[in-house]
């Protein structure tokens, strides 16, 4: 990973007027994750939740996504927030397509993850049927705390992205072929899996214990 | 409403739209929400409208229909009237032959949304209606999803969405050719 800090002489003529060498694509990342401009995408209940979260006391803006506009053509993260009926698909795909790249999709709440308890004909049943989704936050409605969970993961998962490679050439996989209907973007496409790919309740992904609580009944007295 | 209202509103109600029915073919029983008026589809708009200008029911509270699938005929349509005067209510229930019934749109504007809903999920056709198009489904889908025989996962339901997608996906490729 690429750092922010001053290169050159270390001597005391130069250290005021320093310049700063780091990894293009790093700074591409560090810029991009820092100033996600959310769409608001309200459908139900839990666009109050996001209201909430953008407000002053859950204050998105300490990760530098509160600029909620609404208008698509000025955000690159996409929060569906409630549930996404068959009617309304069109809309929320057309205001996918007209968010400019690179652009990232927050499906809030299990309505929009899987259609949630909308097991009925008029409910999309997750909207990654329509669109591709880039984190899942549950809950019926999520708390803000777990939105911003989302925003952080999120945070993470652009950090790994390969900003450069839609310019020079395919980094990591082949760009899919386009007019198939398979989506042309793909930032993280068969790069290896980190540790921020792992559940944390993931019980294979937990850190073994050297000393494992003893079980009631071995405990002496 | 408790129960002591529901009775005084109905032994009101009842010798008011006796008088107003006059001679109109009809059929009085009680239910537990008050008194209901049986009528066959070709009195019903007559029916309605004695109701609303001799008996002083100015108000439609809702008009919906119910599937008895499979029993023939099989819907029932179904309105509920409300007197503000009189404080009372009266429900008019008209087994439908076919899927077509007189609309009341011309006694109560605002059962157009209503019977533009009833239309949208059962598929009666509602007569003089002046818009009857789908209210809450897509203009364009085939089916009516409360009809008992629609089932719980409806009938293809992202048809008219991926119809969509894919006259837009061809545009584009029109576009850039």
């Amino acid at each position: 990973m690429g750092s922010l800090k001053p290169v050159g002489p270390e001597s005391n003529e130069q250290q005021g007027s320093g310049f700063f060498a780091t990894r293009a694509d790093f700074l591409i990342n560090w810029s991009r994750k820092n100033s996600l401009w959310p769409m608001p995408l309200g459908l139900s209940c839990c666009g109050i939740e996001l209201m909430g979260l953008l407000g002053p006391k859950f204050d998105l803006a300490r990760f530098g996504a509160e600029a909620a506009r609404f208008t698509p053509r000025q955000c690159d993260l996409l929060i569906v927030a409630g549930t996404l009926t068959w009617k309304m698909a069109q809309a929320a795909r057309t205001i996918y397509d007209q968010m400019p790249d690179p652009k990232w999709v927050v499906a809030m709440g299990v309505c929009s993850s899987s259609g949630g308890m909308y097991d009925s004909y008029s409910v999309v049943q997750g909207i990654d049927s329509i669109m591709p989704v880039d984190v899942y936050v549950p809950g019926c409605p999520p708390r803000p705390d777990a939105v911003i969970d989302a925003v952080l993961k999120l945070q993470k998962k652009i950090e790994r992205e390969d900003p450069l490679g839609r310019l020079i050439g395919p980094a990591t996989a082949p760009r899919p072929e386009e007019g198939t209907g398979k989506l042309v973007f793909q930032p993280n496409q068969g790069l290896p899996k980190g540790a921020w790919d792992k559940h944390a309740h993931d019980p294979k992904s937990r850190m073994p214990l050297s000393d494992p609580l003893p079980r009631k009944t071995e405990v002496k007295p | 409403m408790s129960d002591a209202n529901a009775t005084a509103a109905s032994t009101d109600a009842a010798p008011r739209f006796v008088a107003a029915l006059g001679a109109l073919p009809h059929c009085i029983s009680q239910s537990p929400d008050g008194p209901v008026i049986e009528v066959d589809v070709a009195n019903l708009h007559a029916v309605l409208a004695a109701l609303r200008d001799r008996a002083g029911f100015e108000m439609c509270s809702f008009v919906t229909c119910i599937d008895h699938y499979p029993a023939e005929p099989r819907f029932a349509l179904h309105h509920q009237l409300l007197s503000l005067a009189h404080n009372d209510r009266v429900r008019v229930r008209c087994v439908l032959p076919g899927e077509s019934a007189p609309t009341c749109t011309d006694l109560w504007p605002g059962a157009n949304y209503m019977e533009r809903e009833c239309f949208d999920m059962f598929g009666v056709r509602f007569e003089g209606h002046p818009d009857l198009r789908r209210l809450l489904m897509p203009d364009g889908y085939d089916h009516y999803p409360l009809r008992k025989e629609f089932p719980h996962h409806g009938i293809e339901p992202d048809r008219l969405y991926r119809e969509w997608d894919r006259a837009r996906r061809a545009s584009w490729t029109e576009d850039a050719q």
